[in-house]
């Protein structure tokens, strides 16, 4: 199974309803966080969160996103996951893609670990018993022990990490898309989880990742994008992006 | 042209993941009623207390006194009105309250749709069992007349594209949200839910002929109570759907990418 992803000029705007788009305008100017407030039409303001963004993948490659707060990356995810389609630009995806965006996304607080593990089986449209075989592997892996019997409202951010990214691993994607939350997980987690993505690169899997977390980025991704307001400013390889910064 | 294909493709996609909303329109309504005691059977009691309470007072109203005189035509015309007219404050609601998941993965619109939609039937064959057993009870009962297997999906399709319709605006423009609320409580009083169309003459009966939930809701109601629904709500609920159906492709065209923005 080959699997690709290309993005091509792509260009993203939001459009931010019923808010006094003059004085907004103002303030969002004099911030060092944001995209580009570029116009606004009456009640609605409209951000500039990615402009002219390309990117290429083939099977293996790890991507890392970063960034300052604001300068895009979740953005650059949702159009990736297909949740956001750009006005400009093309997005070519080829596999089949898994996104965990937001940190507890789509888990259901009152339902049990257990529950959860097989609710987010069944949104893969997996088959019940697939999903059963793999439940023991993902215990495991969180390390949530008896803790996957109680609702997910009661574990911590780490947990739910734990147990959103045991999920997404081992319901076998082609593209993996995760965002920052991954980092509310310990070190000992992060280092079992880098390990495991690294593993991706004989699977011929693909792995897409937002974070601020520099470590990580060195030991798991071959290839980086780093955007500021919304523009590419870094686009290659990982070991030329360190040297890059450290100009 | 490439959008109006989208557009298709989204009614397409959001059919094709049946499995899929069948699966979670289930697994929500049991979640909806966790850790209470009467379960699904609050939708029954509230069926119960609203056809009785109805019945009771019109029966007195329209002077011959007696609660089961009407029941039957109250209760089955309060039942389906919750697949006529009832599911459109849920339907504004839709993608609101999808937010969460419309934010996480891609889905079609119409995914959405059918699964709020696909969660007012289960309410409605919950009630409809209800219905049965209350009106054995009474000894008011009917053998439902074979006609339901085809009304019953023609009303469904004009729901869902009605949906559609109120979901995309809805979204953009809360005030629709709530006008929506008031609108439906008011087409529940135009609409002969509890009262029969005999009962209103000369110009009035304009909300009858004109009222299109009025032969939507025949067409669910005269089969359960038994009976053929006459033509003339056929050929609304068959005409309603090729119009409706065309208004729901030409908002997909323009709109569906919008959806997630105003959120």
């Amino acid at each position: 199974m080959s699997c690709s992803v290309r993005l091509d000029g792509v260009t993203l705007d939001y459009f931010i309803y019923s808010v006094k788009a003059q004085s907004l305008r103002n303030a969002v100017f004099n911030l060092a966080v944001g995209g580009n407030l570029y116009k606004s039409q009456g009640d609605v303001t409209v951000v500039r969160a990615l402009e002219n963004v390309s990117i290429d993948l083939k099977e293996g490659d790890r991507l890392a996103l970063v960034g300052h707060n604001g300068s895009g990356k979740t953005s650059l995810l949702k159009v990736i996951a297909g949740i956001y389609e750009p006005q400009k630009g093309s997005v070519e995806i080829n596999g089949n893609l898994t996104s965990m965006i937001a940190h507890g996304a789509g888990l259901d607080l009152e339902a049990s670990g257990l529950q959860n593990i097989r609710k987010l089986g069944a949104m893969r449209m997996l088959p019940k018993k697939v999903v059963e075989a793999r439940i023991d592997s993902i215990v495991d892996f969180s390390e949530l022990g008896d803790f996957v019997r109680l609702p997910v409202k009661t574990y911590s951010s780490g947990m739910m990490a734990r147990l959103m990214f045991a999920c997404a691993t081992e319901f076998e994607a082609d593209i993996l898309v995760l965002d920052e939350w991954l980092g509310a997980g310990d070190a000992a987690f992060i280092k079992k989880a880098s390990d495991r993505m690294e593993g991706f690169v004989d699977k011929a899997q693909m792995v897409i990742l937002g974070t601020h977390n520099f470590g990580l980025v060195e030991r798991v991704c071959n290839k980086v994008i780093e955007l500021s307001a919304g523009r590419t400013v870094f686009y290659g390889t990982t070991a030329d992006w360190a040297a890059w910064r450290n100009r | 042209m490439e959008a109006l294909q989208a557009a298709f493709r989204d009614l397409i996609d959001g059919v094709r993941l049946a499995p899929l909303w069948l699966n979670l329109g289930w697994e929500q309504t049991a979640a909806r009623f966790r850790r209470t005691v009467l379960g699904p059977f609050w939708l029954t009691a509230n069926l119960l207390a609203m056809s009785f309470a109805l019945s009771f007072v019109f029966g007195e109203l329209l002077g011959n006194g007696n609660w089961r005189s009407n029941f039957a035509l109250i209760i089955s015309g309060i039942l389906s009105w919750t697949i006529t007219g009832g599911y459109m404050v849920d339907a504004a609601n839709t993608f609101i309250a999808a937010g969460d998941l419309m934010n996480t993965m891609r889905l079609p619109l119409t995914f959405h749709v059918l699964l709020m939609m696909h969660k007012n039937v289960i309410n409605f064959l919950a009630q409809l069992i209800a219905l049965w057993v209350v009106l054995f009870l009474l000894k008011l009962g009917a053998v439902p007349d074979a006609s339901i297997l085809l009304s019953l999906p023609i009303v469904l399709i004009n729901s869902v594209f009605i949906s559609m319709i109120i979901a995309m605006p809805a979204t953009r423009f809360r005030d629709v949200f709530q006008s929506v609320t008031f609108s439906v409580q008011v087409l529940f009083f135009l609409t002969p839910v509890f009262w029969t169309p005999a009962q209103i003459k000369g110009k009035r009966s304009i909300i009858l002929s004109l009222n299109p939930f009025a032969h939507l809701m025949e067409l669910i109601r005269q089969p359960l109570l038994g009976n053929t629904p006459s033509l003339v709500h056929w050929e609304w609920g068959i005409g309603l759907m090729f119009v409706l159906g065309a208004i729901t492709v030409t908002m997909l065209t323009f709109y569906r990418k919008r959806v997630v923005f105003w959120l």
